[in-house]
């Protein structure tokens, strides 16, 4: 386990993440989630860009709010997931269901295949997994609107 | 669909939010564009483009010259998964400029999503289903029926002719009522009158039936041939593609165009659109009979039904979408159990019995909720919606009672008018249901002639030049990938004399197949060519370039039936002493001669009534009887015990003699005949030089020498 005096992040000239681990300069990292969908800021993994994982860190909330900043940063930035805000329209072509939504204010449209696997509900959050493998996410599903929880409903399970 | 230019698309900018950015290159600098900023990248200055994939987004970095680790590199853009094969060509296109100095376009026929509308195609499409110009398929579908049109119009003739004799029956019954129970006479001729009005109505039936069966007959005699013309031409369409465009698609995906696609279009001619004219023409005679008793009376019926219909078509959309819930539930249910069931030993080892009886009864009680709200839902809405549409009855009896009270139609014609309006539930019925059939038929159509569409994107030459190799094989600047975004092999540049054998080593997934798919073209080269003694080989027709090559897989494929014809399959017109010879050369013949059909023995689907011993050495006579100038061995030897090992290396000893051959193994002794061994990794030739070279450098040959060695120490 790699605890906060064990390594320090910063990011490079470029902007890329790059950690310093037990005083030596490893370079470019990757922070990796063991279990994205259900603790996503619990044993993280520093991996190297050439995949080798120089340890776990338990919890960010080990590190101090610059260094835990650094590390939520890259998360978010690896682990693209956007929150849609409302659901206009899902329509069922042969197994293959289009999704007309909205994120913030963008209107989208994505379409998804298989949905036992690509439709992940957590609690009260639901994940949503496109045929090109972008996520999507509703953080409670009691928050957005009854009649895109009502048009989403169905599909759950 | 396959269009090219020079600019791509992103979607990410630097702040992680959706942009409508833009990536451009003109052949020196690379420009990017967000919206907000502008970026400008000197591709003189850059070593190359690297792909980084992540979760749901992926981003494109810039590695200068001169810069040996990544920590130099420049991030270029960031994009989502819709993105990735656009961003991944223009990568491609800029690497390839660095290596080469030679600007091409981008190619953006990977591209999934529909350029109109923006909405993704369906799994394994390439054609938008919301998009496509539908009325165009059906035309030309409808041209396919064109040869069995007599049978058609005939099935047609037959069919309207039953209803009309079934209609005549409310008709006579009108009648019986007017003319002879309500007229008031009695007597001999009123009993005489209805038996003769009893026998019509009995010939009317029976007549009804007749036709009934003689459309059916012609029915089945078009729909039959309709079925065999639609498979015939998917199946020989697909047999004509490229394997990159095959391999887009799944087998079962391909096998469903050709059985269930060509099967639900096939059902939709000879079933819907038939019985489309038919009930169309029986919904306006119906309401021209109803309209000649009463008009008002008509309106009373007809108004209700749009509304009615569109309350229905919606009913029937959200009872589907919950019973598919159910029916998920159900499979999860089911798949729940099964884990249970199968792993039995498991979950008793580790006590986890209470725990499974937990998961599943949750899921049950799930599974209860659901059918407790769909059958309510059912229970409640579904007799409304009956009512609704047929609410016209019930205005009938009333309006028309009084009507017929009133005198102003008779009991006879209200009789009549009741039997009609039955029969005007059948056409609204059958096309309530129309919007679902027509989705169904209209993704099969889309399906059946993407695949008849397909353009044949390996260039297939016309010329009958058969190539005979006289000095070499070269691969030179040789670049490839499946997609756009993952490089499998990058610059292979390799000379391969005639006669030698040359071993392909290196890890799991470093390209060494795919530089055989390459050999046998399979897949054109993205960059760079592949020459037969300086001629590229696709100036030559693949069938001209096959028929000098012979591979021998890991997994043999042997196709059902007699040994001989596997044999045969690669000569069709060898004689039977050829093929003799081939399966003595290939070692095979001894263990041919003993089973009790020789080789008249039929190989069952997947041919397990063989060793794969047995299965490889039908294989390599296979490749013997082609007699061919190149040959290809990928993984031969592999997963054979000791004695079957030595029998198919005699038998391949013989069969390399004098022959051009590339083999992969990743057992390294077989490849101890080799004159020249190269070792890929990464996708390029890291390492080439004969076995004790190669053991001398000391790189990866080397080092996967030693790992074998000692593998086989802790064996012994």
């Amino acid at each position: 386990m790699l605890k906060q005096n064990d390594c320090k992040f910063s990011l490079n000239k470029n902007g890329f993440l790059q950690a310093e681990i037990n005083g030596e300069n490893v370079g470019r990292v990757k922070i990796v989630c063991t279990q994205p969908l259900t603790n996503p800021y619990e044993y993280i993994s520093v991996i190297s860009m050439e995949d080798v994982e120089h340890g776990i860190i338990k919890n960010i909330t080990d590190f101090d709010d610059e260094q835990r900043e650094l590390i939520l940063n890259n998360i978010n930035s690896r682990y693209f997931c956007p929150v849609i805000t409302e659901i206009a329209s899902i329509k069922d072509k042969m197994g293959s269901f289009y999704f007309d939504v909205v994120i913030g204010k963008t209107p989208k449209n994505f379409m998804v295949r298989d949905l036992t696997k690509n439709i992940r509900q957590q609690g009260k959050t639901v994940t949503i997994t496109d045929m090109d493998g972008n996520r999507y996410k509703i953080e409670d599903i009691d928050k957005i609107n009854s009649k895109s929880r009502k048009k989403l409903e169905p599909y759950l399970y | 669909m396959n269009s090219s230019s020079s600019k791509v698309k992103f979607d990410i900018d630097k702040s992680g939010n959706y942009c409508d950015g833009e990536l451009e290159f003109d052949g020196r600098i690379i420009t990017v564009t967000d919206g907000k900023a502008k970026k400008e990248f000197d591709v003189n200055e850059c070593d190359e483009l690297i792909i980084r994939g992540d979760i749901g987004c992926g981003y494109l970095e810039y590695k200068p010259k001169g810069t040996e680790n990544n920590d130099d590199n420049l991030l270029v853009c960031n994009f989502t998964m819709a993105c990735i094969n656009d961003v991944g060509e223009f990568s491609k296109v800029v690497n390839h400029y660095i290596l080469t100095g030679e600007l091409t376009e981008v190619s953006t026929e990977q591209n999934h999503v529909c350029p109109k509308c923006g909405r993704h195609y369906m799994h394994g499409m390439d054609m938008c289903i919301f998009c496509a110009d539908k009325a165009h398929f059906y035309k030309r579908v409808l041209s396919v029926a064109k040869p069995y049109k007599k049978s058609i119009i005939i099935a047609m003739i037959f069919i309207v002719l039953a209803e009309a004799a079934n209609a005549v029956v409310p008709i006579i019954n009108g009648h019986v009522l007017d003319d002879y129970l309500y007229s008031g006479n009695k007597g001999e001729s009123v009993i005489h009158g209805i038996l003769m009005l009893c026998a019509l109505m009995v010939s009317a039936k029976v007549l009804g039936q007749i036709f009934q069966v003689l459309g059916r007959r012609s029915v089945a005699v078009y729909s039959s041939g309709l079925s065999h013309s639609l498979r015939v031409m998917v199946y020989d369409k697909i047999q004509r593609i490229s394997l990159k465009n095959l391999s887009k698609k799944t087998g079962g995906d391909l096998m469903g165009r050709v059985t269930d696609d060509t099967e639900e279009v096939k059902d939709f001619i000879s079933e819907e659109v038939l019985y489309a004219l038919y009930q169309l023409s029986l919904f306006i005679v119906i309401v021209a009979i109803l309209c000649s008793i009463s008009v008002p009376l008509t309106l009373l019926v007809l108004i209700p039904i749009p509304i009615g219909l569109y309350i229905y078509y919606m009913f029937r959309v959200t009872v589907h979408i919950r019973y598919m819930k159910q029916w998920r539930c159900e499979r999860r249910g089911n798949s729940v159990l099964r884990d249970i069931v199968e792993g039995i030993r498991v979950v008793k080892l580790f006590g986890a019995e209470q725990r499974e009886i937990s998961k599943f009864d949750a899921i049950c009680n799930q599974l209860s909720k659901i059918c407790i709200s769909n059958e309510r839902l059912w229970a409640v809405t579904f007799p409304y919606v009956t009512f609704f549409i047929g609410i016209g009855e019930f205005l009938v009896i009333f309006f028309g009672g009084r009507m017929a009270l009133d005198g102003e139609i008779t009991a006879g014609q209200l009789l009549q008018f009741t039997l009609f309006l039955a029969y005007l539930y059948g056409p609204i019925d059958w096309f309530s249901k129309l919007p679902q059939k027509l989705g169904r038929v209209n993704t099969s159509l889309l399906k059946i002639f993407e695949i008849l569409d397909e353009k044949e994107d390996m260039v297939y030459e016309s010329n009958d030049i058969v190539p005979t190799m006289k000095d070499k094989i070269e691969f030179k600047d040789v670049r490839f990938g499946y997609t756009a975004y993952e490089p499998v092999l990058k610059d292979i540049n390799l000379t391969v004399n005639k006669g030698e054998m040359i071993g392909i080593v290196g890890h799991s997934g470093v390209g060494k197949s795919t530089l055989i798919n390459l050999i046998m073209r399979l897949y054109d080269v993205d960059a760079g060519t592949i020459c037969i003694d300086g001629q590229d080989i696709r100036d030559f027709s693949p069938d001209n370039y096959r028929q000098k090559l012979a591979i021998v897989f890991q997994q043999t494929f042997l196709f059902a039936g007699t040994i001989y014809d596997n044999i045969a399959y690669a000569k069709p017109n060898a004689t039977a002493e050829e093929i003799i010879n081939a399966a003595r050369i290939a070692n095979a013949h001894s263990f041919i001669m003993k089973l009790p059909d020789g080789y008249n023995t039929l190989i069952g689907e997947n041919a397990h009534n063989l060793s794969g011993g047995e299965k490889q050495r039908i294989s390599i006579a296979r490749a013997v009887l082609r007699d061919p100038e190149i040959l290809i061995l990928d993984e031969a030897t592999s997963a054979l015990d000791t004695e079957t090992e030595y029998l198919i290396q005699q038998a391949m000893s013989r069969l390399v003699k004098g022959r051009t051959t590339f083999a992969i193994a990743h057992r390294l002794s077989t490849l101890k005949d080799a004159n020249r061994l190269i070792v890929i990794e990464d996708g390029r030739v890291v390492e080439s030089g004969s076995h004790t070279e190669l053991v001398k450098q000391g790189g990866i040959y080397a080092r996967l020498v030693a790992a074998q060695h000692q593998t086989a120490r802790l064996k012994n």
